[in-house]
């Protein structure tokens, strides 16, 4: 039986709850979905010594949640870097003229200087677009695209990753693929592996671009182990194929008794290099695997973040990674985190300080610092507040430093003990601010 | 630590975990620590995904917690 | 915490960014939640808030032998006078029977007797639902405030209300009592006393139908107001692949067809919110349609 409304339902309704709790009339409600959007920013200063690189960065990540756990994140980072970083030759005792990767211009290094080419000045944007969806109570999957471009570089890459739930959501296995297009388009060209270096305006010891393709997978098991404490464990694996050498670095052509480079004279009329180099050539395969684990521990307020990986390939580097944070909260609404770090490798298989003149040219050498043996360290800290809008803002400082070490095998003649491995200290600063809208 | 080194702690690190999975963890209802922000394995993905990147860059090694990194043209 | 003790106790924890004490009223968990208070407050406020909760759940629960709702119950087709919380509260029961066209009706507990929402697939008969329905009907019993007269056989049972009048009647008690910001969260049905001042909101989260381990679908800012969420999440029959929610039509005997699996309504107090999404349950498939026209806030999942 219906009746004409001559009042809406809820103004009868209030009025009814009116007499019924007769406290009089009630604050109108405010009530409303939480904000849509969760934005992570990041300003970054890193800095290293001895006029090496310097880099600016903003980073940013959007995401939004949706009603029943879905998720999209949207990331961009832009990146200025300058300054400069070992071209791979060694030092000398004399001045060192080198031909630019551009092939149009010569730079000079001076005498027992580490050799360094500035040429790098170059800005990186990156994007990236994630989707996260659950499949019923138990499955979660997420799939994405990736990429980034820079002068003479272009990445693009999907990812995807699954993962599900067991033993009441105290455990999760996952697996994760991601594919990957490179290419590079250096300035000059790629070199032809070992050409010398030749004088300004000759590019006959460049080709065009090349590519490489990449393969990354990673399992992995996520344990709950107390109400205190969280362990993961992953295992990676990933193969790089195509065109893995750095376009422009370079080693120097020795002399097999003195262990100094041999000179050169440019043709009349030009410029160009002052002894001889020769490009590096790495191989066209590297596959990795490696062993992370991961756990998080609570202890009377504080979080311990504490992390461990081995790193193998079959460019025989191994290394291991150890990564200490503990969070400590004071007050009700800031923390402090201190942070090391602990990093080792050892070096390639053909890492090599020179190639030395009238021997027979190894399969492939490179004098690149960072295929080298080396020992690094971060130490730093951060301290992270909520601000009076509900907003987190952070602030963290550490500083890096590499020390590594030449295998004596590698040197010979004049280079012991001039020859040393371009230790790296740098800075890093970076401000945060999270807040959502 | 060579391939069937490797490959023997993975099944062993594995198998242990597995073995153990079944009874360990907590109810849902003892999960309030667990739920912190503090708590989840990337407390700061956009800080993991920079330190990532610096150390990709300057390192041979790269990823572990997720993917391989990289995408960069330096190194 | 003590196994087997008293269920009768109160508990005060800090919480993330508040003072949180809790009981357990109206089987259902229930929370206190001080925005700026320290502990003694939050103790005081908690207590005040079970010393209501249990008072009503005490004076109107139909598991409770000699009670006000009892001696109702009990009356066997006799007159009975009632005191001035029971009356205001038959009023109210009045108004959303007439409100809703019959479809809210205290009188229709009864049902319970053929209904057994226990995830089984134990559907009644029509024949045992017609028997039943005999002793349903508000149309049945005479109210002239403060007597009532019902026909013998027939129970009332203010479960449809309890949980959301006590919410208000609570926020009420610790709105006099304190000028701090208090959240009062019976299992769901919750209002805020007064506006934060620390934060723009308080956060709280629906929780997901279908399970998920508790997991929040979608979270919710409330600064002042109140929600109340009718669902069949936990109770219902299952049977031939189709699920018979527990909102039962009082005039059919029958749960309601095409009902939403969850309403959270936002209104100015829990008892609103309360009557209006068991009101947009009732009209089945067009409960989205009552709410909007109403222009109600409302997160409906189906």
């Amino acid at each position: 039986m219906q009746r004409p409304n001559k009042k809406s339902v809820s103004a009868t309704l209030a009025a009814a709850t009116c007499s019924l709790l007769g406290s009089g009339a009630p604050v109108p409600v405010q009530a409303e979905e939480d904000a849509n959007w969760d934005f992570n920013t990041a300003l970054l200063y890193y800095s290293e010594d001895n006029r090496r690189v310097d880099d600016y960065s903003f980073n940013i990540l959007a995401k939004r949640n949706f009603v029943d756990d879905r998720v999209l994140s949207m990331g961009l980072a832009v990146d200025t870097l300058t300054g400069a970083t070992p071209n791979g030759a060694i030092r000398q005792d004399v001045p060192q003229t080198f031909t630019r990767p551009s092939g149009s211009s010569v730079y000079t290094i001076q005498a027992g200087e580490l050799p360094l080419d500035d040429t790098f000045h170059d800005t990186r944007v990156a994007l990236s677009i994630n989707w996260e969806q659950p499949l019923g109570r138990l499955w979660n999957t997420s799939a994405g695209f990736s990429g980034s471009k820079e002068f003479d570089y272009l990445h693009l890459g999907i990812n995807a990753s699954i993962s599900r739930d067991f033993n009441r959501r105290n455990t999760t296995v996952s697996a994760g693929l991601a594919l990957a297009r490179d290419s590079w388009e250096p300035e000059g060209g790629t070199p032809i592996p070992f050409a010398p270096m030749l004088d300004v305006g000759d590019v006959s010891n460049k080709v065009g671009d090349d590519e490489k393709d990449v393969v990354d997978i990673v399992l992995g098991v996520t344990q709950v182990i107390s109400r205190r404490m969280l362990v993961q464990l992953n295992y990676s694996f990933s193969d790089s194929s195509g065109y893995l050498t750095d376009p422009y670095k370079f080693l120097s052509l020795v002399d097999g008794a003195t262990g100094d480079t041999l000179t050169r004279t440019p043709a009349p009329g030009a410029e160009g290099p002052s002894h001889e180099f020769r490009f590096e050539n790495r191989p066209r395969e590297r596959t990795k695997h490696s062993l992370y684990g991961q756990t998080k521990y609570y202890i009377d307020g504080k979080v311990l973040d504490a992390s461990y990986r081995f790193m193998t390939d079959d460019w025989e580097i191994d290394s291991h990674t150890v990564d200490l944070k503990l969070r400590w909260p004071f007050g009700a609404n800031s923390y402090l985190e201190p942070h090391l770090r602990f990093y080792t490798q050892n070096e390639a298989e053909f890492y090599a300080i020179s190639l030395v003149d009238g021997a027979a040219l190894p399969a492939y050498a490179s004098s690149d610092y960072r295929l080298g043996n080396f020992d690094a360290i971060t130490a730093g800290v951060k301290y992270g507040w909520k601000t009076k809008g509900g907003n987190e803002m952070s602030v963290r400082a550490e500083i890096y430093q590499q020390r590594g070490s030449i295998p004596s095998a590698l040197l010979i003649g004049n280079q012991i003990g001039r020859e040393t491995y371009p230790d790296l200290d740098a800075v890093i600063v970076q401000f945060s601010y999270l807040f959502s809208r | 630590m060579n391939r069937v080194g490797l490959r023997c702690a993975l099944a062993l690190a594995l198998a242990i975990l597995t073995g153990a999975c079944s009874s360990m963890g907590v109810e849902p209802w003892e999960r309030d620590i667990l739920a912190k922000d503090e708590m989840q394995l990337t407390t700061d993905p956009v800080e993991a995904g920079i330190d990532d990147h610096i150390y990709f860059s300057k390192e041979a090694s790269s990823g572990g917690r997720g993917f391989g990194g990289g995408g960069c043209g330096c190194n | 915490m003590t196994g087997g003790g008293p269920v009768r106790d109160i508990q005060v924890t800090r919480g993330e960014s508040c003072w949180v004490g809790n009981f357990s009223a109206m089987a259902s968990p229930c929370d206190i939640l001080v925005e700026t208070g320290d502990a003694d407050e939050t103790r005081r406020l908690t207590g005040l808030a079970a010393d209501e909760a249990w008072r009503i759940e005490a004076k109107f629960s139909r598991y409770v032998t000699d009670n006000a709702v009892a001696r109702i119950n009990s009356a066997s087709g006799k007159l009975v006078e009632v005191d001035e919380e029971t009356a205001s509260l038959l009023d109210f029961s009045a108004t959303l029977h007439d409100l809703s066209d019959g479809g809210f009706d205290i009188t229709s507990g009864v049902l319970r007797e053929v209904w057994a929402f226990d995830g089984s697939d134990n559907i009644p008969s029509t024949d045992a639902i017609a028997q039943v329905l005999q002793r349903v009907g508000w149309h049945r019993v005479d109210w002239q405030r403060p007597i009532l007269r019902m026909e013998s056989g027939m129970q009332i049972d203010f479960g449809g209300i309890g949980k959301e009048y006590a919410v208000d009647r609570v926020a009420h008690s610790i709105r006099e009592a304190s000028s701090c910001s208090v959240l009062v969260n019976f299992g769901g049905d919750l209002c805020v006393t007064r506006a934060p001042t620390e934060r723009p909101a308080w956060k709280v989260g629906i929780e997901s139908v279908g399970g998920g381990q508790g997991a929040a679908d979608t979270l919710i800012d409330i600064r002042t107001g109140a929600l109340a969420t009718s669902g069949d999440t936990h109770r219902y029959l299952l049977r031939d692949g189709i699920r018979y929610g527990h909102i039962l039509d009082p005039q059919s005997g029958c749960p309601v067809t095409n009902a939403p699996r969850s309403i959270t309504v936002a209104a100015d107090t829990c008892t609103q919110a309360g009557m209006l999404s068991t009101l947009a349950m009732l009209k089945g498939s067009d409960a989205e349609a009552f709410l909007d026209a109403e222009k109600v806030r409302y997160w409906c999942r189906r």
